[in-house]
């Protein structure tokens, strides 16, 4: 029997919000899927759609920015800019025919384990279906 | 109708007064139709200057080498340069000053109208003649052009011949100018994003096999970055081999360096590169068209940039190059910025 697709999704977490979101569903026991592959960034403001693009020709499935909540950034205004950036990635990705799904954003405060383990869980169940990313994927 | 002899008269005065180093226009290719870009130094040059519908270059590229040019000189020149530009190369020397990258007083701008016209874009124009060869190209009245063939005249309407860019032009007069020639009349550009309407209106699946085809196709010559007006760096992040060594860079720093593109010109590499260049230029692409038009294998890349500038316009309220004032679209943000697609 053909084991079933798991997709692989990088997770660019901001330090202060996110990763510690992820690291409080860790501490609590929260159980999620081990799909994801998180990187610590120190703000989503740093995210360079570079990043994004480089993960998904690394043959990322599923590529998801995650930071604090506008107006609770560490550095004031950082996931503002990351908003209207990676709004514009988001844009270009599809247009250029990547499926909506495969790049996310979220906002994940510190305290929001719960919502951190079922975002993973939700991005899993999107990815699950699409298959392996092939289209940005490098192959030589 | 924009007077040559207007435009040779003022550049002759800022020539002889000395107020311009030297100044940027258009010749004729030697006797035919065809235009590039002219250098004059001298005022008795100036004959030499043309205004014609095949004027389609973008001089305002040409102030990045004038910048590196006085960076390495020990005592440079410092005089403005000269330029003609159009309503598209206006609005590229305002983002290029609205980043800082000029000052203001760096160039001597002559300005002049497209009025009901622009450029040519010369596969229509081909295409139009069915086979004929064209002497020569002029601006016709009231929204014409008049190209002549076989010692006779035909005229032709502007729309049937005229770029893609120009039909979608917001802005057909310079918006920043010393001198301006030519009336400031406005020509209705309807739609200013239908070349990419029906691209998005494609389903997903249709829109990545057409990219798929298109980005296949590059050889990764960089002609599309060298003429561009706002790819100034001098490292590019998406070229492996352009990095700015200095008699300071050690062969560690070289071998260090992040290749985040690769060289070969593979689909995912070329992928990579015009996401990166579509992204740098969100914002900051003036629509001047002049990336596609050098591509030699016509990727259509300004229904990249197309794209982005209306998805400034729309999310973001951005209009690119009217305002030197305002901050660059990705260094700033509104509070009420759409978030819709964020969980």
């Amino acid at each position: 029997m053909a084991a079933e697709f798991e997709p692989r999704i990088v997770a660019f977490l901001c330090k202060w919000c996110s990763s510690a979101g992820a690291d409080l569903a860790g501490v609590s026991r929260m159980e999620y899927p081990p799909n994801v592959i998180p990187i610590q960034v120190m703000c989503s403001g740093s995210v360079s759609p570079l990043y994004v693009f480089s993960a998904l020709s690394h043959g990322a499935d599923g590529v998801l920015v995650s930071g604090c909540h506008p107006g609770d950034c560490h550095y004031i205004k950082g996931n503002y800019y990351a908003r209207r950036r990676l709004a514009l990635v988001k844009k270009l990705l599809e247009y250029i025919g990547l499926e909506p799904q495969r790049f996310q954003m979220s906002w994940v405060s510190a305290t929001e384990g719960v919502k951190f383990s079922q975002l993973i869980y939700d991005l899993v169940k999107e990815l699950k279906p699409l298959g392996p990313q092939t289209k940005f994927r490098r192959n030589y | 109708m924009v007077s040559l002899d207007q435009l040779k008269e003022e550049v002759k005065k800022a020539l002889s007064s000395g107020k311009v180093k030297y100044f940027i226009g258009y010749e004729n290719i030697g006797s035919g139709w065809q235009v590039r870009p002219a250098f004059i130094r001298q005022p008795e040059d100036v004959d030499r200057l043309v205004w014609t519908p095949a004027c389609f270059h973008n001089l305002v590229r040409f102030l990045h080498d004038e910048k590196r040019r006085r960076a390495r000189e020990k005592n440079p020149d410092i005089r403005p340069v000269g330029l003609v530009v159009k309503g598209c190369d206006s609005r590229s020397i305002n983002v290029l000053l609205q980043e800082k990258y000029i000052e203001r007083n760096d160039v001597y701008i002559i300005g002049v109208s497209c009025e009901l016209t622009g450029v040519i874009n010369i596969t229509k124009l081909n295409q139009h003649l069915n086979g004929l060869k064209p002497q020569k190209v002029l601006f016709g009245s009231k929204g014409t052009f008049k190209v002549i063939v076989d010692d006779r005249e035909i005229e032709i309407e502007a729309p049937d011949i005229l770029a893609d860019r120009c039909l979608e032009c917001p802005a057909n007069f310079p918006v920043i100018a010393d001198v301006i020639l030519g009336e400031e009349i406005k020509r209705n550009p309807g739609n200013r994003y239908q070349s990419i309407s029906a691209y998005e209106k494609m389903a997903l699946d249709e829109r990545w096999s057409f990219w798929q085809q298109q980005f296949s196709r590059c050889l990764r010559c960089y002609a599309c970055r060298s003429v561009c007006p706002m790819c100034y760096c001098d490292e590019c992040v998406a070229d492996s081999i352009a990095y700015a060594v200095t008699a300071e860079t050690t062969a560690d720093e070289k071998a260090q360096k992040t290749r985040w593109v690769e060289r070969n010109p593979e689909l995912s590499e070329n992928i990579f590169y015009h996401l990166v260049r579509a992204i740098h230029l969100a914002g900051r692409c003036v629509d001047c068209g002049e990336c596609e038009r050098v591509c030699p294998v016509e990727i259509p890349l300004r229904l990249l940039n197309k794209k982005m500038e209306k998805e400034a316009k729309e999310l973001f309220g951005y209009e690119v190059g009217f305002d030197p004032a305002q901050p660059p679209l990705i260094a700033c943000f509104r509070d009420n910025d759409p978030q819709d697609f964020i969980r």
